[in-house]
């Protein structure tokens, strides 16, 4: 019945999850004015910035440590996100253009 | 405490229809992350809008990101990431029965959130000076592309959500330490930080996304 179970991030860890967010956004800034041409440019973006969010979700939100279960809860809301996004551009990108310039 | 059977004992705050403490406190975890999936679909209605209208204007979303200040949206991830650490903080300086530090560390969460937001106000302040609103009112002249305002209108719908998020983070943020100074959390129950702190990282997280997508198109 205690917290003895609950596992204890220490600072160090935290302190270096925290440095590396720090860097790796001004990494993104930096990518940003060396107008790498599309797709390049967004694929080096959301590769930093899905970096950013997995130490934010592993470390901060502690599902390093956590119960697989948790980790799969968020896994299945960005597979669900994946399918809203690939169905929704499954029509979009395939539509013919009826009305001029919309 | 109410007339209680002592056949099976337990801490205060654990409630009957838990088998102990540890199930209680992994239930308030696993409810909380099915909450953060239903927020990360709610977003991800709008982050599917927004790759909707990139793909079919990606010149647009270019020209547009242009007036976009760079420097205060970085400042604002910085800010933003911070606040993160400081929430985890707490919550470690929770379990390590510190309570002058988790109250320390969420007073700095709270000024970074406000930092946060006031750096959001004069930023949309300075684009309604510009005539760049939101929907209709758009009357900003210096974009040659009839739908300029598609970028904008994400723009203010997605930071503004966002935002809306922040503030309510703020209020928990401040329920949270009013309890902590209140001396109800240590290192047996502080669930109630730990499921907050988890509600202010996805908050981050979100914004993680929203700076590249808004701030660095090229």
């Amino acid at each position: 019945m205690s917290s003895s179970t609950h596992h204890i991030t220490s600072d160090k860890i935290l302190l270096a999850v925290a440095g590396s967010l720090f860097l790796l956004t001004l990494l993104t800034a930096g990518v940003h004015f060396l107008e790498l041409p599309q797709p390049w440019s967004i694929i080096a973006a959301m590769t930093i910035a899905v970096m950013k969010g997995s130490l934010v979700a592993m470390f901060f939100m502690g599902l390093y440590w956590d119960k697989r279960f948790n980790s799969m809860l968020l896994i299945a809301s960005l597979a669900f996100f994946g399918l809203l996004v690939g169905y929704s551009l499954l029509d979009t990108l395939f539509r013919r253009i009826v009305i001029p310039g919309f | 405490m109410a007339n209680h059977s002592t056949a099976t004992s337990h801490a205060d705050f654990v409630q009957h229809h838990f088998v102990d403490a540890e199930q209680q406190f992994d239930s308030a975890k696993m409810g909380m992350w099915i909450f953060l999936v239903t927020e990360i679909l709610f977003f991800g209605g709008l982050f599917a809008t927004y790759t909707v209208f990139r793909v079919m204007h990606p010149d647009l979303f270019a020209e547009a990101s242009k007036e976009l200040d760079v420097l205060w949206g970085t400042v604002n991830t910085l800010v933003l990431i911070g606040s993160s650490l400081t929430v985890a903080m707490a919550i470690k300086s929770a379990q390590l029965n510190q309570t002058r530090n988790v109250a320390i560390n969420l007073c700095i969460t709270i000024v970074l959130a406000f930092i946060f937001l006031m750096i959001k106000y004069f930023n949309w302040m300075h684009h309604f000076s510009l005539g760049i609103y939101p929907g209709t009112a758009y009357s900003f002249t210096g974009i040659d592309n009839p739908h300029a305002s598609i970028f904008f209108s994400l723009y203010y719908l997605m930071t503004g959500l966002h935002g809306i998020h922040v503030i309510v983070g703020i209020g928990i943020m401040t329920w949270l330490l009013v309890k902590t100074l209140k001396g109800e959390f240590n290192s047996e129950y502080y669930t109630p930080l730990e499921i907050g702190g988890l509600y202010w990282h996805l908050v981050d997280i979100i914004w993680i996304f929203l700076y590249p997508l808004f701030y660095l198109i090229h």
